[in-house]
């Protein structure tokens, strides 16, 4: 046994004794071990919590009830129905999936305890409406024209280039910032992406007229798609005018132009990458609306305001 | 309320130890008792460890909002945010195991136990007493998220309650906080 494995287990076996402050901060210092970043314990000795009703409406399906386990609430307790009362804020210092962020990219964040509801709700039953409308037109032509050679060619698509299949069961589908607010919470820059009529990519105009397309699903339709996402706990999107599942939470920058991200389509889940400055998906230039629907989709989750 | 008439920071002990200088320490090896002693004593208090520093906004006692550095600092078993708006500077001590936060007054020179902290997510917003100091702070707000999914999961405003034990003595969210309890 080497100097280094001793202290290694000296170190495994001192944390096992201290209490569980000493033990993370321990952790913490030492290169290799998990611990600054780890899950929070739930927080104890809450006194009372009270469930119930999501900031609109709550009640209902969503939440409420106390039959959730706090987080890593021990495989082997009783549930005594309590676990789930938890204090609702923390230490706030466990480093999201996201990392940190050094500064507000919207100059329209303002700290306020109050629902922003003056651009949300004003928007979210017109744009669903509009949504709705808007998708069962598009989707009626675009279903009955393209989407019939839309989905051989996306088929084929998948088969030879969408070839990264993910496990779902692995991904992070709700990191922090993917809550009501997501657009500030974002923690990378954004706000760059979109606020054009015809998107800017060179191969746009002569595909977009050869799919019969004149523009793609605008940034308040997805913002808004978003928003109902988060508020019932959903972990996609549905591309619009297509089939594809955008799992929104995976939306990751690789770059200050590009993203990865997860889809789900043809009941697979897949991992691609997009260029929102070249519009490209996985390297080459979209295949077809859905396509470019998807492209627009992820970039506007990433970049675009909200 | 008198307590957030701040103007200094809390006493900071000077040597602010890095991941990297510590694990070099432990990479010489062979420190035996003296190492151990020091191990089984973490966290040393006056260590600390800057998370990250935040420009956003602040909005003191409800008055329109201001620019603002949000300094975020682990310390032992703590968490300071230090609030700098103009040349005053705010501090929270946020710790957890049980939660507790408290706010440093720097007239008594010591940590006053706030009554009450909010939290509103859609607004990226985190409260101290009140409205007395608001701050965007959506770091803040996606840890706490990820620390607690299932809890967490379609809530949007959060309270927390703190005793005169400093401890949390009642929570709510969304419309559960027009719920009055006797």
């Amino acid at each position: 046994m080497t100097p280094r494995t001793q202290l290694t287990g000296w170190l495994l076996l001192s944390s096992l004794a201290m209490p569980f402050g000493a033990a993370e901060a321990l952790a913490s210092s030492v290169p290799g071990m998990p611990g600054g970043t780890s899950a929070h314990q739930a927080p104890d000795a809450l006194l009372l919590a009270r469930g119930g009703g999501g900031g609109r409406g709550g009640g209902g399906g969503r939440g409420g009830g106390g039959a959730h386990r706090a987080g890593g609430g021990g495989a082997h307790r009783p549930q005594t129905g309590f676990q789930a009362a938890g204090g609702g804020l923390d230490r706030g210092s466990a480093k999201p999936s996201g990392g940190w962020s050094n500064r507000l990219s919207s100059d329209k964040a303002r700290p306020s305890l109050d629902r922003p509801v003056a651009q949300r709700d004003g928007n979210r039953n017109l744009n669903r409406d509009v949504n709705r409308d808007v998708n069962r037109d598009l989707s009626r032509n675009v279903n009955r024209d393209v989407n019939r050679n839309v989905n051989r060619d996306i088929n084929r698509d998948i088969d030879r280039n969408w070839n990264r299949k993910v496990d779902i069961n692995g991904v992070n589908l709700y990191p922090g910032w993917a809550r009501p607010g997501w657009g500030v919470a974002r923690p990378w820059n954004y706000g760059w992406y979109g606020g054009w009529n015809t998107p800017t990519w060179g191969w746009w105009g002569a595909r977009a007229a050869a799919w019969g397309v004149g523009a793609l699903a605008t940034a308040a339709i997805i913002n808004d798609a978003v928003d109902d996402a988060v508020d019932d706990h959903v972990s996609y999107i549905v591309v619009p005018n297509s089939d594809y599942q955008l799992l929104y939470g995976t939306v990751s920058p690789t770059s200050s132009t590009s993203v990865s991200f997860d889809v789900t389509a043809n009941g697979s889940t897949y991992q691609l990458t997009a260029d929102c400055s070249a519009g490209t998906l996985n390297g080459r230039e979209p295949g077809s609306p859905a396509d470019a629907e998807l492209l627009n989709a992820a970039c506007q989750v990433a970049y675009g305001s909200t | 309320m008198a307590l957030f008439m701040l103007t200094m920071t809390p006493p900071v002990s000077s040597g602010i130890t890095t991941m990297s200088k510590r694990s070099t320490a432990l990479s010489c090896g062979g420190l035996g008792t003296a190492l151990s002693l020091a191990l089984l004593a973490a966290p040393l208090p006056g260590q600390t460890e800057l998370l990250y520093k935040l420009d956003t906004r602040c909005s003191v006692k409800g008055a329109e909002p201001v620019a603002c550095t949000v300094e975020a600092v682990n310390e032992g078993t703590a968490t300071l945010y230090r609030h700098r708006i103009g040349n005053e500077t705010t501090t929270v001590r946020i710790s957890d195991t049980p939660v507790r936060m408290a706010l440093w007054d720097a007239s008594s020179k010591q940590w006053q136990s706030l009554k009450r902290a909010s939290a509103r997510f859609s607004a990226n917003t985190v409260c101290f007493n009140g409205r007395q100091l608001c701050v965007v702070n959506p770091n803040y707000l996606n840890s706490v998220r990820e620390g607690n999914p299932a809890g967490m999961a379609q809530r949007d405003l959060v309270k927390v309650n703190f005793g005169a034990d400093g401890r949390i003595n009642a929570s709510c969210y969304d419309d559960g906080c027009e719920v009055t309890l006797k």
